[in-house]
This record gives structure tokens, C-alpha cells and sequence, in this order.
């Protein structure tokens, strides 16, 4: 008796819910259709193009672009329609969608390192050709995101909003404590190469700092050139120096042995910190638990305790050093580094299955070679940086006060125009990151140069076949 | 022997809050980040809960409806658990009870199946929704469910340890009719097989992932993980640590109570025999 009422609620909940599925569906579209008359009276306030129900469909993987689409929308009445997708799985989301046909995202964006591969497959319009003629524009923008923007035939596909440069953020006290100046020129001679940044961080050390937190921040620096140069593996000398610089400065204790990102990296842009000593930071001795606060206090009492001098980051480092500097706020500086480097940034271009092009291509100058836009970015952001030389020169005499009144967009501007594009490639981040753990195992004394780097090979090899790899 | 059984219980019991401690301190740590501010959660670690609990809840909202995704994640999690279980019993009763040609081929089959990787045919499944324009519907998450090799496979196992053919025989002696006999007999008998399978499919479709990203393409139509997978699109990322912590934590409350309510009913009907031999 009691199973068959059981089943019978079962059966009839379940019937009940499936209606409620169905219902569901209809009200769904009720909603979606109240939506569509919500905007409808948001873009009869916006302006006039509300009539013609103009609308655009923007794919994107970070915020910045749903800003950028709401005040397109203010101004041109365009109805914009922004879907944001996790960073991490934007390419599998827009290679599925396109490849299946998908006529729906008028605009998607791109990481320089997803770029190729989009460019590839097509998926990005050719921007060169009439209505757009985007080379007309070329000497608009900062010329390194102009050429990230080109596929391997030179042909324009998409633009950036932001460069980013990478420079070393410094402190400005220690600075003038130890070396007597905290000028910007002066401290870049400071890292002007590996075996000077060695005799810096030595140097500090003598005088009771320590130069990096961590020490992978002369990452976004490294490597002359290309990883991969005509489907060959190139590891050029660089990288051995790279990774040489990166061992002596951990066996040297010459850094505070912080993980990058890690919680005592990000405490040591406010101030003092422990240093930690290599076995506290290797996973093998965990008898210190660094990401516990008040345990890390007390484990590390009696540790000495030190001030890092400098971080290495990109140009968006600014926002990153602004939310965490605490105290340390208007000590800071930045300086260039021993080459050009740069990390990320945004690429939007025009979807070539797209059936709104003409209002896509308003959107993408809109982003990208707006004078405005940009004035209202670089205030809305609190310090990004953008790519549009204009703005850049408008906004060049703007002091930031967290980095001691520093000039930054003229500095930002400088270290983009240095910047090699030639050595970006699909390949960046996975054999980055696999050289970046060949590193962690030499320095650690794990494994010997030798090993490390024929492991190197070896993951390169069954990740990427078509790569040759040539030992040495 | 008492001391002996006294140490023994101790023992089982220590190693079992040890269990449950192991299992709840990251929930628990769930909880207390919600309240965290990110710059916080970057740089200590404590179970302490901090003040910024108002301020995450705002940042999540200001991104997206949680409310709204969490609805959206019922409409397919829910219609899609209840076809999981009656397909998959169904399924699994005709091929443990009936014997016809091609059983064992069917059973194999369904076996083989069971090991294809489901992100093989994504492209091909998404071109399919494109041309049957079911790109941004729910139904091409839901309907699929009712084939579901894994469930199949376990409840005909099942099926066949706790189901004595005779009383399917006996049924039929007294003219029960086939789909008769299943809704009032094998259902209820299997019900702690299927509610056990229940419980997996929800928090397989409550947490899917991969499917509802690529084939929705609406904000106001995105299911739950892939609202939450915007948050992580956000520029400024570690300031959105604590509100990613909070919509985790408000996420797992469904899950919760699906969870106690089966638990609850497992239990209730492992004790509850059908033939006495």
C-alpha cells in the first residue's frame, strides 16, 4: 500500500513537473520576449537607431567588453548584447559554435595566444578589405597590438583596445636607500641583464632586502625569440640564461621563495614579509602551512624577515599592485626590464559569419580607435592601458599617485614600441609553462640542467608531434 | 572483550569524525570565504568568517541573477533526472527480464557506449542544434538524458540481484499486464537502485558544465556553472574571489537537499524486503 502511493506521488510529480518543464518553456519565452521590449525601451531612450532594432552580439572572455558595450549602446542606441564566457574555455565555446555554423556572435575577442589558431580557421574577418580599409588607420594604434593583430599573411583581423607592455614595479624608498636614487632610468640600469639583476639582488641582500618575491618575475622578459620557428622547436640561448638566472637567484637565496600568485607574493607588495626558507616552500616539508595566516605568523616568528624590492609585470600590474600595496601605496615605481616583453591583452574582431558586419565594424572602432572611448577607459579602469596613440600622448602628463606620481602611459608607451611580435606563437603558454616546471626541478636540485631538459623535450614531443624537436 | 570492543569503537569513531572532518572543512571553508573579501582570501587563510558577505552578494548580482541561473538550472536539471530514471529503469528491467535476440548484442552495446567521451561529438552535436534550431533551448539537455548508458548498466545489475523473476510470474498468473507490472512492481522494488542513480544524474546535470556553455548563447538563459564560470571572466579576478566563494556555496544548497531527501529514502527502502523465501 504505502509503495503503491509512493509511486503513485512519484509517477504523478514526475508527470507534474514535466508539465512544469513544458510550462516553463512558455513562460520562458513570455520572458524573454518581456525582454526584448525592456530593451526596446531602453533603446528608444538611448536614441534614434532604436527604430531600425539594430543589434549586436559581442562573445567575449573578459569584463571590460560588457562596459565598452553598454556605453556603445548610450550612444548609438545599437542594442548590445554581451556574453561573457570563462577565459579558459572561450575557444572551445567559439570553435564549436562557428564551426557548427553559428551566424549568431556579430564580435569575438581573442588572447594573443588563442589568436593563430582563430586566424587559422578562419573565424575572424579580414579587416583590410572594403567597407573596413582598417590599414587606413595602422598608425593609430600602438604599432606591436597592430601587428598582433595580423594573421601570417599580414592581413588585419583584429584589434586591441590595451597594450601590455611588461615592466618592474619597484619600491622607491629602498631604492633610494641602497642606491642612492630611485630615478626610473637609473633603476632600469639596474636590470639591465641577468648577471647585473644578480648583482642587484646581491647587493640587496648585503643591505637586508631582497630583490624579487618570487623568482619567476623576469618571465614575462624572457627569450629572444620564438618557441617554435618553421614547426621546429627553437630553445634559444635566452631561455638557458632564463633559467640559469632563475637557479642562481633560488640557490643564492637572494629572493623571499614565494610562489608567484601565491599568498606570501601578494603580502609582500604591502610590505615586510618572512622569507621563507626553500624547504618551507617545498611540498615535501609541510610542516608550515603557508596559507594559513596566523600559523604562518607564529612558524615564522623567529624567521628573519625581509622587504621585497620588485615585482615583474605586465602593464595591467598597475590595477593588480593598486588593490594589494596597502601601506606601501605611492612608494612604488616603475622601471623597464632587461628586454621587451609583454603578456595578454584583449583582441576583438568581427566574426566572418556574422550578419551584422557593418554595425560589428562600428562597434570594433568604436572599442578601439575612439579617442573618447578611450579617455572614458582610461579613467573607468583606474589605469589601464590603452593602445590608441593619441590617447596615450593626450593622457601621457597624468600622474599616478600609487607609483610616486609617475608619468605611466608615456613610460607604457615606450616599452610598447620596443616590443618583438614575431616571438608570439600558439605554443606560448603550454611550452612556457613546461619550461617553467624544467626550471622549478634544476632549481630545487630535483633533477641536474640535463635531466630537466630532456624531460622538457619529451613533454614537448608527445604534446605536440607535429613540433620536431631537435636535442642538443 | 568489553575493553577490547570499547578500544575498537573508539578507534572506528575517531577515524570516522576524522572522515567527516577531512569531508566538511571544505565545505566549511566554502562558507567562511563567502564572507571573505578577495584580497583576503589571497593572502590568509583562517575559518573565521570576515564581514564582506553583503559585498559579495552584491558583486554577484551585479554580474548575473543567481536566483534566475539557479532556476534555469532546475528547468534542465530536474525533467532531466526524472527521464534518466524511468528510461534508464525501463531500459534496464527489459534487458535483466526479457529474453529475445540480440539481448546480449544490446547489453554490449550500451557497454560500449558507456565509454565514449561525450566532448567527442560536440561540433557535430552542435551543427545538429543549429539546423533542428535548438541552439539556446534546454532541450537538447534534456532529452539526451533519457539515454543513459551508465544508469542502464547499473540498474540491470541491480535489477538482477534484488529481483526475483518469480514475482514478475506471479503478477502475470494474476494478469497484470506488462507496463502494469513495472509501474507497480519493479519501480517500487528498485526504487533505492534508482533513487541511488538519481542522485548522481542531478548533480551531473546541476554541475554540467561543458554542454550548457557551448549550446547556450543567452545571458538570461545561462544554467548556473556557466554564470558562475563568468565571475572568473572578470578583469579584475581576485577581487571577485569572495563573490565566486559565495555563489559556490549558495549553488550547493540545492544539491544538498536533493541529496538528504534520497539519502533519506535509500535508507528507508533497503529495509523494506518483497519475497520471503
Amino acid at each position: 500500500m504505502n509503495w503503491k502511493k509512493a509511486v503513485s506521488v512519484l509517477l504523478i510529480s514526475a508527470m507534474t513537473l514535466s508539465m512544469a518543464a513544458c510550462g516553463n518553456s512558455g513562460t520562458n519565452t513570455g520572458a524573454t520576449s518581456g525582454g526584448g521590449n525592456d530593451s526596446a525601451v531602453d533603446s528608444t531612450e538611448g536614441g534614434s537607431a532604436a527604430a531600425s532594432g539594430e543589434k549586436l552580439v559581442v562573445w567575449t572572455l573578459s569584463n571590460d567588453l560588457i562596459d565598452f558595450g553598454e556605453r556603445f549602446q548610450e550612444q548609438t542606441g545599437v542594442q548590445v548584447e554581451t556574453v561573457v564566457i570563462e577565459p579558459a574555455n572561450y575557444p572551445t565555446k567559439v570553435q564549436t559554435a562557428l564551426l557548427g555554423g553559428e551566424t549568431e556572435p556579430d564580435i569575438i575577442v581573442g588572447e594573443p595566444k588563442m589568436l593563430e589558431d582563430f586566424y587559422d580557421a578562419g573565424f575572424f574577418e579580414d579587416l583590410n578589405q572594403a567597407p573596413y580599409n582598417a590599414q587606413d588607420y595602422a598608425d593609430q594604434i600602438v604599432d606591436y597590438v597592430w601587428e598582433v593583430g595580423q594573421d601570417s599573411e599580414g592581413i588585419q583581423r583584429a584589434i586591441s583596445y590595451q597594450i601590455t607592455p611588461a615592466g618592474i614595479y619597484y619600491r622607491r624608498d629602498i631604492a633610494k636607500e641602497v642606491f642612492g636614487t630611485d630615478d626610473p632610468d637609473e633603476i632600469g640600469q639596474l636590470f639591465k641583464d641577468y648577471p647585473t639583476i644578480l648583482q642587484t639582488a646581491q647587493t640587496l641582500k648585503d643591505a637586508g632586502y631582497r630583490i624579487f618575491s618570487s623568482d619567476a618575475e623576469m618571465n614575462v622578459f624572457s627569450g629572444d625569440s620564438a618557441w617554435v620557428v618553421d614547426g621546429v622547436l627553437n630553445v634559444d640561448q635566452a631561455r638557458y640564461d632564463y633559467m640559469d638566472l632563475c637557479v642562481d637567484l633560488y640557490q643564492g637565496d637572494l629572493t623571499a621563495y614565494a610562489s608567484q600568485w601565491s599568498t606570501p607574493w601578494y603580502q609582500a607588495m604591502a610590505g615586510e614579509v618572512p622569507i621563507l626558507t626553500a624547504d618551507i616552500q617545498s611540498s615535501v616539508d609541510d610542516s608550515v602551512n603557508v596559507w594559513d595566516a596566523t600559523e604562518f605568523a607564529e612558524a615564522t616568528e623567529g624567521m628573519e624577515k625581509t622587504t621585497v624590492f620588485a615585482f615583474g609585470l605586465p602593464a595591467w600590474g598597475v590595477l593588480t599592485m593598486r588593490d594589494n600595496v596597502g601601506e606601501t601605496s605611492g612608494l612604488w615605481g616603475v622601471c623597464a626590464g632587461p628586454a621587451y616583453g609583454f603578456d595578454g591583452g584583449t583582441y576583438i574582431g568581427i566574426s566572418s559569419q556574422s550578419e551584422r558586419k557593418d554595425v560589428a565594424w562600428e562597434f570594433v572602432k568604436f572599442c578601439t580607435l575612439n579617442e573618447d572611448t578611450a579617455d572614458w577607459w582610461i579613467e573607468f579602469s583606474q589605469g589601464d592601458t590603452v593602445s590608441l596613440k593619441s590617447a596615450l600622448e593626450k593622457h601621457k602628463d597624468d600622474e599616478n599617485q600609487i607609483y610616486g606620481g609617475q608619468k605611466l602611459y608615456e613610460f607604457w608607451l615606450e616599452q610598447a614600441e620596443g616590443i618583438d611580435t614575431s616571438k608570439v606563437t600558439r605554443y606560448d603558454q603550454a611550452i612556457g609553462d613546461a619550461w617553467g616546471n624544467a626550471i622549478s626541478a634544476v632549481k630545487t636540485g630535483e633533477k641536474t640542467k640535463e635531466e630537466a631538459v630532456n624531460e622538457f623535450y619529451d613533454v614537448i614531443e608527445s604534446t605536440y608531434p607535429d613540433i620536431t624537436v631537435n636535442r642538443e | 572483550m568489553s575493553t577490547f570492543d570499547k578500544v575498537k569503537k573508539t578507534v572506528l569513531y575517531v577515524l570516522l569524525i576524522l572522515l567527516a572532518v577531512v569531508c566538511m572543512v571544505p565545505f566549511l571553508l566554502t562558507l567562511v570565504n563567502a564572507t571573505r573579501s578577495g584580497n583576503e582570501i589571497v593572502t590568509s587563510f583562517t575559518l573565521i568568517p570576515s564581514t564582506h558577505l553583503k559585498e559579495n552578494w552584491e558583486t554577484v548580482f551585479q554580474f548575473f541573477n543567481l536566483f534566475k541561473g539557479m532556476w534555469n538550472s532546475i528547468k534542465v536539471a530536474v525533467p532531466a533526472t526524472l527521464l534518466t530514471a524511468y528510461f534508464s529503469a525501463m531500459t534496464a528491467y527489459g534487458l535483466a527480464m526479457y529474453k529475445f535476440r540480440g539481448n546480449k548484442v544490446l547489453f554490449m552495446g550500451i557497454v560500449i557506449f558507456m565509454m565514449i567521451p561525450g566532448q567527442l561529438s560536440l561540433i557535430g552535436f552542435y551543427n545538429l542544434c543549429t539546423k533542428l534550431h535548438l541552439v539556446n533551448s534546454y532541450l537538447p539537455l534534456i532529452i539526451p538524458a533519457i539515454a543513459a548508458p551508465g544508469t542502464v548498466f547499473f540498474l540491470r545489475q541491480y535489477i538482477l540481484s534484488v529481483l526475483p523473476p518469480s514475482l514478475i510470474e506471479a503478477a502475470r498468473i494474476d494478469g497484470a499486464s506488462e507496463i502494469y507490472s513495472f509501474h507497480r512492481i519493479v519501480l517500487p522494488i528498485m526504487s533505492p537502485g534508482i533513487a541511488t542513480m538519481s542522485i548522481m544524474a542531478f548533480i551531473g546535470n546541476w554541475n554540467n558544465y561543458l554542454l550548457p556553455m557551448i549550446i547556450l548563447n543567452k545571458n538570461e538563459k545561462f544554467t548556473l556553472p556557466v554564470m558562475m564560470a563568468t565571475l572568473k571572466a572578470s578583469t579584475d579576478i581576485q577581487r571577485n574571489q569572495g563573490a565566486i566563494y559565495l555563489a559556490v556555496a549558495i549553488s550547493i544548497i540545492p544539491i544538498l537537499i536533493v541529496f538528504c531527501f534520497c539519502s533519506k529514502y535509500i535508507i528507508s527502502s533497503i529495509s523494506a524486503g518483497s519475497v520471503k523465501e
